[in-house]
């Protein structure tokens, strides 16, 4: 059970509701409810918003594929013994 | 990256690249085996390793497990198997192995991938490509288990029916 009170996307302000829209078009899936780790960043935008496109610049394709980073970001976070 | 069997091949180089680094960072107590004293099936094994990696030089965690010349061998078969071109590439494994070595701190597993990425192709861009996933997704589980997240997206990719290799189709 998570640490902390997960709020839906509705208790967010509207500057968050961007980034959710940006997860979701990231994802390329229509979540009923954005991602648990979208909602934990887009606590705090001035956190999340940096970490966010961090992640997607690194994310983005380049000399590797997006599939072959996200089997390395899988790969990270399975030697981190991480389920989520 | 769909279907199992680049899965499979991933946590083979995830597995292999980690006892490599296992060996060369903490069994430096047993001591190498030197080239010039090996037995000739040593020696004929080094030297395929070094024909792999294309080096004079054997890595350190052929050399440490070499004292028990089969064993070494088997360890190697698998090793070669791993990292060879695939459904995977032998270049982006190197890569996969440079994050697992980095996410477990192995200075030197690090530092070999590294050399064996830039050997490979691989340029100043593509190696700050995967130091930047591994770094990113190294914060993303910390904060996912500080917080006890719950997978929540474990059903936006299909399952893949095929049967394991050789198997029959269900």
């Amino acid at each position: 059970m998570p640490t902390v009170r997960l709020r839906a996307a509705a208790e967010y302000p509207p500057a968050a509701q961007k980034l959710f829209e940006l997860s979701s078009s990231w994802f390329n899936h229509d979540f009923a409810e954005p991602p648990a780790m979208s909602r934990v960043m887009a606590w705090d935008i001035e956190f999340g918003g940096p970490h966010g496109r961090a992640m997607k610049r690194a994310m983005a394709p380049g000399e590797f594929t997006r599939g072959e980073k996200e089997m390395v970001a899988a790969s990270v976070s399975g030697i981190n013994a991480c389920e989520y | 990256m769909t279907g199992d069997a680049v899965w499979y091949e991933a946590a083979q180089v995830v597995g292999i690249t980690h006892a490599l680094n296992v060996a060369t960072d903490a069994l430096g107590a047993l001591g190498m085996v030197e080239e010039a004293d090996a037995p000739p099936e040593t020696r004929a094994l080094f030297a395929e390793i070094c024909a792999f990696y294309e080096s004079p030089e054997v890595p350190p965690a052929f050399r440490l497990i070499a004292h028990d010349p089969g064993y070494a061998a088997d360890v190697w078969a698998a090793a070669r198997r791993g990292y060879a071109d695939n459904r995977l590439s032998r270049r982006f494994k190197e890569a996969l192995a440079f994050a697992v070595s980095l996410t477990t701190r192995s200075a030197t597993g690090t530092a070999f991938h590294l050399g064996e990425m830039r050997r490979l192709g691989v340029g100043p861009r593509g190696i700050m490509e995967i130091v930047g996933v591994t770094q990113m997704f190294s914060s993303y589980t910390k904060i996912a288990d500080t917080l006890q997240l719950e997978p929540d997206m474990g059903d936006i990719a299909p399952g893949d029916p095929t049967p394991a290799p050789g198997g029959p189709t269900r």
